[in-house]
C-alpha cells in the first residue's frame, strides 16, 4: 500500500484531541473544585479524542493530505474545533452530573399515567413511532444527504458525482465575494429584525387600547404574514418600480422626486429590508397582542396610582414581562431573516445592483435551485445552518439571563 | 332495499372494472409540460385539443409548468421518481443539458427517414436556416421548434419626431444621438428618459453574435465540447461601453437585472421613446402604445456600427419541445404527430398572431401574406379561441409582426449567430451580465473584472464537463 503523505498527520489531530479535552477538563476541575482530577483527564481526553475526530475520520482526514492546499487545512481545523465544541460541552456537562451524584439526564416532569407502567416505555415509543419515522425520513435523512453532498461535486441529473473532500467549504474561505453575502446577511437581518421587532411592538401596544373595531385592524395587520414572501417582493416591486411605481408616483406629485429604489444602493436594501419586514410583521404583532394582554392590568394600575408615567409603567412592568415573547421573537425573526428572504430578493432586486442585496441564503438559492449546483449549494446551507444554530445558542446563552418567565 | 342497493353497485363496479382497461388501452394518453400559463397557454391546449379530435386514439394533456427554469428542475427530479411527461418544453439555454442528460429521443432520430409520421408529414426543410441549425447537435435536428423569438427594437415614434429623429435608429451610435436628440423633451417632462430596456444577459449574448464572436471556445461549443469561457473580447468590452455611456448620460433608465416587466411598461406608458426587448412581446407592446395612443416603431436590434464584420446576424431565443426516451414506439409516434401537428403551416402562423413569436416556417409567413376569409389563424385573446384574420396581408395591417422574421432571415448562418452551447449557461448569466451591471454603474477596471469572471466562469465550466462529458 502507498503511504499517503499528510500535512498533519491524523495522529497529530488526534493527539491535540486528546490534550485539548484533557486540559479544558482539568481547568473545570479546578474551577468547580469538584470531582476526581484522574478522571477529569481521562474522560477530558476520550472526549477530545471523540471531537476531533468525528467529523475529520469519516472523511478519511482527506483534507489534511499533501495535495490540499492550506484553506482545506484550516477547514480540517475548524471541523477539529465543531467537534471539540460538541463534545466537550456535552462530555463535561454528563461527567459534573455524576459527580455531583446528579441523574445523567435530566427527568422530565411527568405526571403519572399511562407511560409509568412497566410497558411505558414501549408504549410511548409505539404511539410516538409515527412522527419519529416521518422525521428520520423527511428530516434527518435528508440532512444526512445535506452532510454527504456538501463533500462532492454534483450537479442534478449528472451521470456521475466526485468527492472533493471540503473544497466547497475552503473555496468559500478565500472568496470575498461570499464573505460579502455573509455580511450582508448580518446587515439585513439585524435591520429586519430591529424594524419588525420595535414596529410589531408599537402597534401591538396600541391596538392593546380600547377602541372601537380593534378585532378588525387586528386581523388586518396580521394578514401580511399569511402572504409568501415571493408575493411580498412582488407588491413591494409594484410599488417601488422607478418610473411606474406608486411610491415615486406620489413623491413625485408631492416633492417632485425619484428615488431608484431597486436599483441604487442603499435604497435597494432598504427596500428589501421593507418588505421583509411587512412580511414578518403581522407575526410579531400576533404574539405581542397575546403577550400584552397577559399582562396583568391591577399591576398597572398600581404603578399609575404610585405615580407611574405610561413611560415608565412601559419600561418598568410591559417591557419586562414581555420579555420571553420579545425572546421568542428574536429567534424567529433571526431565522425568517436568514431563510426566508431570499423569495422577496428574487423577485424585486435579483440580488443586485451590483450584489448589494446578494445574501448568503440567496446564494444558496441561486447555486442549488436555480443552476442546480447541489454540492456548492449544500455546503453553503451548512455554513448558514451552522451560523443560526451558533446565533441562536448565544442568544439563548443572554437571554436566559434577562428573560423573566414570572408567574403573575 | 339495502341488500339491493349493495348488489347494484357492485354489479357497477365489476361493470366498470371490466369495461375501462379495453378504454384505456386503445388510448395512448399524451402529457406536454409548457412554462407558460397566460394566453400562450390557452393557445397550446387549444391547439391539442384540434390534435385530439383529429386522433380518437390519442389523447394529449398540456399541462403549465411555472417557468423556463423550473420546467428544467421539475424534469429533472421527475426523471427520478419517474413522473415525467412524454413532451416537455425547454428552452434554448437548456439545450446542452437536454443533450448531456441521455434523457431525450431526438426528433430526427424518431422520424427516421419518414416522410409522414400518423398522417402528418415531416417537412423540414421549411423552417427557416438559423431556428433549424440552433437545434441541431451534431448534424441531428435535436427538438421541434415551438415558440421562438429574437430581440428587436420598439420606437415610440410620436415622440422621436418630435425631437426630430425621422430614420429610426439602427446602430449603436444612432441610437445615442437620438438620445442626444431627445435630451429637450426629457428637459421639459414630455419623457422621463430616453431609453428602457430589461438588461438581461440574453442581449449580451445577441451582441456578442452580432459582432461575429464566440462566447465560449470551441466556436461557442459547436465544433467540439466547450471547455473555455471567452469573454476577454472587444465585442464583449464594446457592449460594456455602450452600457457606460447610455447610463452616465442619463439616457438609460435601469431597473435591474432581468426586469422584462417594468422596462416594457416604461415604454408603453409612453416615458421613454426607446426599448428593446424579445419579439415575443410584440403583441403586448402593440396593444399597450395603441391603449396609450403613439405610433410603435420597430426595427432589428441595434448594432455596433464598428465592429469589424458590421451586423452579422442575431441568435434566437425561446423553446422547444423534446420527448422522453424510454418511450413504447407507439406512444412516441404519437408523441412526434402531436409535435408535427403542432408546429405546421398553419399552426405556426396562428401562433405568431397569438403571441409575436417568430412563425418558424416560411411557409407561415407565405400563408400570413396571402390570406384568404376562413382562415381561422388569429388568436383571439378575450374569448379564448381562433377567428379569421381579416387583412389578405397580415403584415401589412400589422408590419411590426415581421421585423423578427426578417432579422433572423437575414441573418448569416455560422456558429455565432448559432449561438452557444455548454452546460453551464445558465448558471453564467448573471456573472457576465453583472461584470456590464458593475462597469455601467461604477466604471472600474474592466479589463481585470473581465479576467476574474472569466476563470471563474471556465471553472464552473469544466467542473459540469467532468461530471457529465463521455470520459
Amino acid at each position: 500500500m502507498e503511504e499517503i503523505a499528510y500535512i498533519v498527520h491524523p495522529i497529530v489531530v488526534t493527539l491535540v484531541g486528546a490534550g485539548f479535552g484533557a486540559l479544558y477538563f482539568a481547568f473545570l476541575r479546578w474551577q468547580t473544585q469538584v470531582g476526581g482530577l484522574r478522571a477529569s483527564l481521562g474522560v477530558g481526553a476520550i472526549a477530545g479524542v471523540a471531537g476531533a475526530t468525528m467529523l475529520t475520520a469519516p472523511l478519511g482526514y482527506c483534507m489534511f493530505q499533501g495535495d490540499q492546499s492550506s484553506e482545506d487545512v484550516m477547514v480540517g481545523w475548524i471541523m477539529v474545533g465543531i467537534g471539540l465544541l460538541l463534545t466537550l460541552n456535552i462530555g463535561s456537562v454528563v461527567l459534573w452530573r455524576y459527580f455531583r451524584g446528579q441523574r445523567l439526564l435530566p427527568r422530565g416532569d411527568t405526571t403519572p399515567g399511562a407511560f409509568r407502567s412497566r410497558f411505558g416505555f414501549v408504549y410511548a415509543m409505539a404511539v410516538l413511532s409515527p412522527t419519529i419515522l416521518v422525521l428520520v425520513y423527511f428530516v434527518y435523512l435528508p440532512m444526512f444527504d445535506t452532510l454527504r453532498l456538501s463533500t462532492f461535486l454534483a450537479r442534478f441529473g449528472a451521470p456521475r458525482t466526485r468527492f472533493i473532500c471540503v473544497s466547497n467549504f475552503s473555496r468559500m474561505l478565500g472568496d470575498a465575494d461570499y464573505h460579502s453575502n455573509l455580511f450582508l446577511s448580518f446587515a439585513l437581518s439585524f435591520g429586519i429584525i430591529i424594524i419588525a421587532m420595535s414596529l410589531a411592538l408599537l402597534i401591538a401596544s396600541m391596538l392593546n387600547q380600547p377602541i372601537v373595531g380593534a378585532n378588525i385592524y387586528r386581523t388586518l395587520l396580521i394578514w401580511p404574514y399569511a402572504i409568501s414572501p415571493i408575493v411580498a417582493g412582488s407588491i413591494f416591486g409594484l410599488l417601488l418600480g422607478t418610473e411606474s411605481g406608486i411610491v415615486n408616483r406620489v413623491l413625485d406629485l408631492l416633492f417632485g422626486v425619484k428615488v431608484k429604489w431597486l436599483v441604487t444602493i442603499p435604497a435597494a436594501q432598504i427596500s428589501v429590508v421593507l418588505a421583509s419586514v411587512w412580511n414578518v410583521i403581522g407575526f410579531n404583532i400576533l404574539f405581542y397582542t397575546a403577550g400584552l394582554q397577559t399582562i396583568p392590568k391591577d399591576l398597572l394600575e398600581s404603578a399609575s396610582i404610585d405615580g407611574a408615567g405610561a413611560w415608565q409603567r412601559f419600561t418598568r412592568i410591559t417591557f419586562p414581562l414581555l420579555s420571553p415573547f420579545t425572546f421568542f421573537l428574536i429567534v424567529t425573526n433571526t431565522i425568517y431573516a436568514f431563510f426566508d428572504t431570499f423569495g422577496v430578493i428574487f423577485v424585486m432586486t435579483r440580488g443586485g445592483p451590483t450584489e448589494s442585496t446578494f445574501t448568503a441564503m440567496y446564494r444558496v438559492y441561486v447555486t442549488g435551485i436555480l443552476t442546480s449546483d447541489i454540492g456548492k449549494s449544500t455546503a453553503q446551507s451548512l455554513i448558514l445552518f451552522l451560523i443560526v444554530v451558533g446565533i441562536t445558542i448565544f442568544q439563548f446563552r443572554v437571554g436566559q439571563r434577562r428573560v423573566q418567565y414570572g408567574n403573575y | 332495499m339495502t341488500r339491493r342497493l349493495v348488489l347494484l353497485l357492485f354489479v357497477m363496479v365489476v361493470a366498470t372494472g371490466a369495461l375501462s382497461p379495453a378504454v384505456a388501452q386503445d388510448v395512448i394518453e399524451l402529457e406536454g409540460w409548457v412554462a407558460f400559463s397566460d394566453h400562450r397557454y390557452d393557445w397550446a391546449v387549444d391547439t391539442a385539443e384540434r390534435f385530439n379530435a383529429l386522433h380518437d386514439d390519442i389523447n394529449v394533456t398540456m399541462l403549465s409548468v411555472a417557468d423556463y427554469d423550473t420546467i428544467v428542475n421539475n424534469y429533472t427530479l421527475g426523471r427520478e421518481d419517474g413522473t415525467y411527461p412524454e413532451i416537455v418544453q425547454l428552452f434554448d439555454a437548456a439545450l446542452q443539458f437536454a443533450v448531456d442528460s441521455n434523457w431525450f429521443d431526438f426528433a430526427e432520430d424518431i422520424i427516421a427517414g419518414r416522410e409522414e409520421v400518423l398522417g402528418h408529414p415531416v417537412n423540414f426543410d421549411d423552417i427557416i436556416p438559423v431556428i433549424s441549425n440552433y437545434y441541431t447537435v451534431d448534424g441531428v435536428w435535436a427538438s421541434v421548434a415551438w415558440n421562438t423569438s429574437t430581440p428587436i427594437m420598439y420606437y415610440n415614434v410620436d415622440v422621436l419626431a418630435q425631437a426630430g429623429v425621422t430614420e429610426l435608429p439602427r446602430t449603436w451610435a444612432e441610437v445615442l444621438d437620438a438620445c442626444a436628440a431627445l435630451q429637450p423633451l426629457v428637459d421639459d417632462g414630455t419623457i422621463s428618459a430616453c431609453a428602457s430596456w430589461p438588461f438581461s444577459a440574453w442581449f449580451i449574448e445577441q451582441w456578442t453574435a452580432q459582432q461575429n464572436e464566440y462566447m465560449v471556445n470551441n466556436e461557442n461549443g459547436r465544433a467540439a465540447r466547450a471547455t473555455e469561457f471567452n469573454l476577454d473580447t472587444d465585442a464583449y468590452r464594446a457592449i460594456a461601453e455602450f452600457y457606460r455611456e447610455l447610463f452616465t448620460n442619463d439616457y438609460f433608465i435601469y431597473e435591474g437585472q432581468e426586469q422584462w416587466g417594468p422596462t416594457t411598461q416604461n415604454f408603453i406608458s409612453g416615458k421613454v421613446a426607446i426599448h428593446m426587448s424579445s419579439s415575443a412581446g410584440a403583441r403586448a407592446v402593440s396593444e399597450g402604445a395603441a391603449a396609450t395612443g403613439f405610433t410603435l416603431g420597430t426595427t432589428g436590434m441595434a448594432y455596433n456600427q464598428d465592429a469589424p464584420d458590421g451586423w452579422v446576424g442575431n441568435i434566437l431565443g425561446g423553446a422547444t419541445m423534446y420527448i422522453s426516451n424510454g418511450l413504447a414506439p407507439e406512444v412516441r409516434d404519437a408523441a412526434m404527430a402531436f409535435l408535427l401537428f403542432f408546429s405546421n403551416t398553419e399552426n405556426s402562423a396562428s401562433w405568431h398572431t397569438a403571441s409575436g413569436y417568430v412563425p418558424v416556417r416560411n411557409s407561415s409567413i407565405e400563408l400570413l401574406k396571402n390570406l384568404e376569409p376562413g382562415n381561422d389563424l388569429l388568436w383571439d385573446i378575450p374569448s379564448g379561441g381562433r377567428v379569421d384574420i381579416e387583412a389578405t396581408d397580415w403584415y401589412a395591417a400589422f408590419p411590426n409582426f415581421l421585423t423578427a422574421s426578417t432579422q433572423l432571415g437575414d441573418s448569416t448562418v455560422n456558429n455565432a449567430t448559432r449561438g452557444s452551447t455548454y452546460g453551464t449557461f445558465q448558471q453564467s448569466r448573471p456573472y457576465y451580465n453583472g461584470v456590464v451591471e458593475e462597469y455601467m454603474l461604477n466604471g472600474g477596471d474592466l479589463d481585470a473584472m473581465i479576467a476574474e469572471t472569466n476563470a471563474e466562469l471556465t471553472e464552473l465550466l469544466q467542473e459540469y464537463n467532468f461530471l457529465f462529458a463521455d470520459e
